[in-house]
């Protein structure tokens, strides 16, 4: 019951994570300020749904799986970023404010 | 079994080497066996099959046939620089990454929902001191997880780190994180 609680409670916190990436999203004003709200709070968001999901599973199995998801899901976020800020200076897209 | 497929390996490397121009002479350098590199490959993709699995049977249909492809490019990519990590360093390191990345994603979120957001963006050079392979990716991909800093391109031996705040100290974090790498790679120190 209490793992249940602290379970619910890191997901709703990681929720609010999630949240306040597409917030930083919507609101910074260029391309690379809003990797910064894309690659750091998602990436917190994720880690903290799948630790309360992960005190929920039921087989040491299903705890593996869901740290592989967010080990790759970290890894691939850091690459992405810096791959579309790359690209943005390249291509010049970054300067454009809208 | 070992020593044949170590003999098998021996047998393509200068059976090749006559197939490259004049001009490019083959690179010298010390291989672990690319056999063997092969197996432990084929070994670690087939325990995470499983587990991803849960070492169902009739799985095997697709996991065969990925594990062998994946293990493969053992034999098509160039062999990465060997790397080794001092386990102490490691624990300290994904202690205080850990506790780096939750300051990093607590900053951004407050800045989204404060009214005034307080960012002062900008772009940095830092020039790069760690060696080429593991320890430089890993630098570059955890800057982007420090708070305020995101790592947007690499230019000779520099990386161009993209700033939230460029009052913030960036040679003092990125020094940091360099010394804390150096250490979990067991590098020696300047």
């Amino acid at each position: 019951m209490l793992l249940d609680w602290i379970a619910a409670s890191l997901i709703a916190i990681g929720a609010v994570f999630f949240v306040a990436g597409t917030v930083g999203l919507l609101r910074f004003p260029d391309i690379y300020c809003r990797l910064h709200a894309l690659t750091k709070a998602d990436g917190l968001g994720l880690a903290l749904v799948a630790f309360g999901v992960a005190l929920l599973a039921d087989s040491a199995g299903e705890v593996f799986r869901i740290l592989l998801i967010w080990f790759f899901v970290a890894l691939a976020s850091a690459t992405c970023g810096h791959l579309i800020a790359r690209y943005a200076r390249q291509s010049g897209e970054g300067d454009a404010h809208d | 079994m070992p020593t044949r497929s170590r003999d098998t390996s021996a047998d393509t490397a200068p059976a090749r080497a006559p197939a490259l121009p004049a001009s490019l002479p083959e690179v010298p350098r010390p291989q672990p066996g690319r056999t063997r590199r092969f197996f432990a490959t084929l070994l670690t993709l087939a325990v995470i099959w499983g587990l991803l699995t849960e070492f169902r049977l009739d799985a095997l249909v697709f996991g065969l046939p990925a594990v062998l492809a994946g293990a493969g490019l053992v034999f098509v990519l160039p062999p990465g620089r060997g790397w080794r990590i001092s386990p102490r360093a490691a624990l300290v390191f994904v202690l205080w990454f850990g506790v780096q990345s939750v300051r990093g994603a607590v900053d951004v979120a407050a800045r989204a929902f404060s009214p005034r957001m307080g960012l002062r963006p900008g772009f940095r050079r830092y020039p790069l001191s760690l060696p080429e392979g593991a320890a430089r990716v890993m630098f570059l991909n955890t800057i982007t997880l420090l708070p305020g800093t995101l790592s947007a391109e690499l230019e000779e031996g520099a990386v161009v780190v993209h700033m939230l705040d460029t009052r913030a100290d960036l040679e003092a974090d990125l020094g940091q994180l360099e010394a804390r790498i150096a250490a979990l790679f067991a590098l020696p120190r300047k």
